[in-house]
């Protein structure tokens, strides 16, 4: 069930046409937290900063087709206490995250959690 | 000599009833800046709320079950709000904090990050992870300044009334949204608060939220916030990285 939902999530998903410094500091309200979905894919960056901690991750689609998708962590102040650790993440890195899509389509999530290549599992948001 | 030690003694007692006079005058003195510790020449301890605390139980709305009686243009705000955000890009959201704007009273505290009480002899000083704001409530028996200029915090004053701390709100902008919904308010919002403890580790906030321009009747809700004893207030700068290309 959960992945025929990733599949037709990602056959609905738009390339979002991005022109101006957007902001990056993003409320849940743009985000389905009710419908979220599991991506795997490998670590091409990530920015531990403020006011939140951002993962990009290529993923690849039912077609072979790497997308770039941006994933969305708490503050790294929350990630800390949440057991993270700034260098847990490198780029090359294989993960896996649950997260919450954009309603809008586009291809940015809310992290709600993470698993490491190695099993072990984060909580995201920081505050369960 | 036996004149003389009889006006000595009358001296003596004179001496004893001036300072049975003048010695409470003097403690209330002492206690005047904190007069609100100080009820009918006795001195009460105010209770101590120091600590870091953490929202029990994030939600964004601040009223689960109903909505707020609204006025009909505040209504019309918020059910315009609600389904706008189903069409937007994650990029331009609607939320003024996405634009690192203080979330106002009572959001910043009702935000999934932790603030810490700290009390001062005049004043509780709510220092907030989020944004690094502050909120100083002063508890010296002032007023209100006169013709507060609305901030995005407001101004508070506060008394503490046996367990309780009653926290009186008011000089809002309608800048910010009271819960992250996006419930509207006026520059007209007045919060009063009842913020107290009910076991070591946990401290609730009854808030009392009135505003004539934007609901019909004040209304109330209830928060719940644990102790985190292991927990510091950390550095948070919003603009750090709030723009993406």
């Amino acid at each position: 069930m959960k992945s025929r939902l990733a599949i037709a999530f990602f056959l609905t998903v738009s390339a979002a046409a991005v022109s101006r410094p957007l902001l990056a500091h993003h409320s849940s309200s743009s985000y389905d937290m009710e419908h979220p979905v599991n991506l795997k894919g490998v670590v091409s960056n990530m920015e531990w900063t403020n006011p939140h901690v951002f993962i990009y991750l290529d993923v690849k689609d039912e077609n072979g087709n790497a997308e770039q998708w941006r994933v969305e962590g708490n503050s790294p102040n929350m990630l800390v206490r949440a057991g993270w650790k700034k260098e847990m993440i490198k780029a090359g890195d294989q993960l896996v995250v649950n997260g919450a899509p954009a309603k809008n389509g586009s291809k940015v999530m809310r992290l709600i959690s993470l698993t490491l290549a190695n099993g072990q599992k984060f909580d995201g948001q920081g505050f369960k | 000599m036996e004149s003389g030690a009889r006006v000595r003694n009358h001296s003596i007692i004179w001496v004893l009833v001036a300072a049975a006079f003048v010695f409470p005058l003097f403690l209330f003195s002492q206690a005047t800046p904190h007069s609100n510790s100080v009820k009918s020449g006795t001195i009460a301890i105010a209770p101590d709320f120091s600590g870091v605390w953490f929202i029990d139980e994030y939600r964004r709305n601040i009223l689960p079950k109903e909505d707020p009686p609204f006025q009909p243009w505040a209504e019309a705000k918020f059910k315009e709000l609600q389904s706008e955000k189903l069409h937007r890009d994650p990029d331009n959201g609607p939320d003024p904090t996405e634009r690192c704007i203080p979330p106002g009273i009572p959001r910043t505290m009702l935000q999934p990050f932790p603030w810490e009480i700290v009390q001062a002899h005049d004043r509780v000083i709510m220092i907030f992870e989020y944004q690094s704001l502050i909120r100083q409530i002063f508890t010296d028996g002032r007023g209100h300044p006169k013709d507060l200029e609305p901030t995005y915090m407001g101004n508070s004053i506060g008394r503490f009334e046996r367990d309780s701390l009653v926290i009186d709100t008011i000089g809002f902008n309608d800048k910010t949204w009271l819960d992250p919904m996006g419930l509207p308010h006026s520059d007209a919002l007045h919060v009063v608060e009842h913020l107290h403890r009910v076991d070591h580790d946990t401290l609730v906030d009854d808030y009392t939220i009135d505003d004539p321009k934007a609901y019909t009747k004040s209304w109330t809700a209830q928060k719940v916030f644990k102790l985190k004893p292991d927990w510091q207030i950390q550095e948070y700068v919003c603009t750090e990285n709030n723009n993406v290309k």
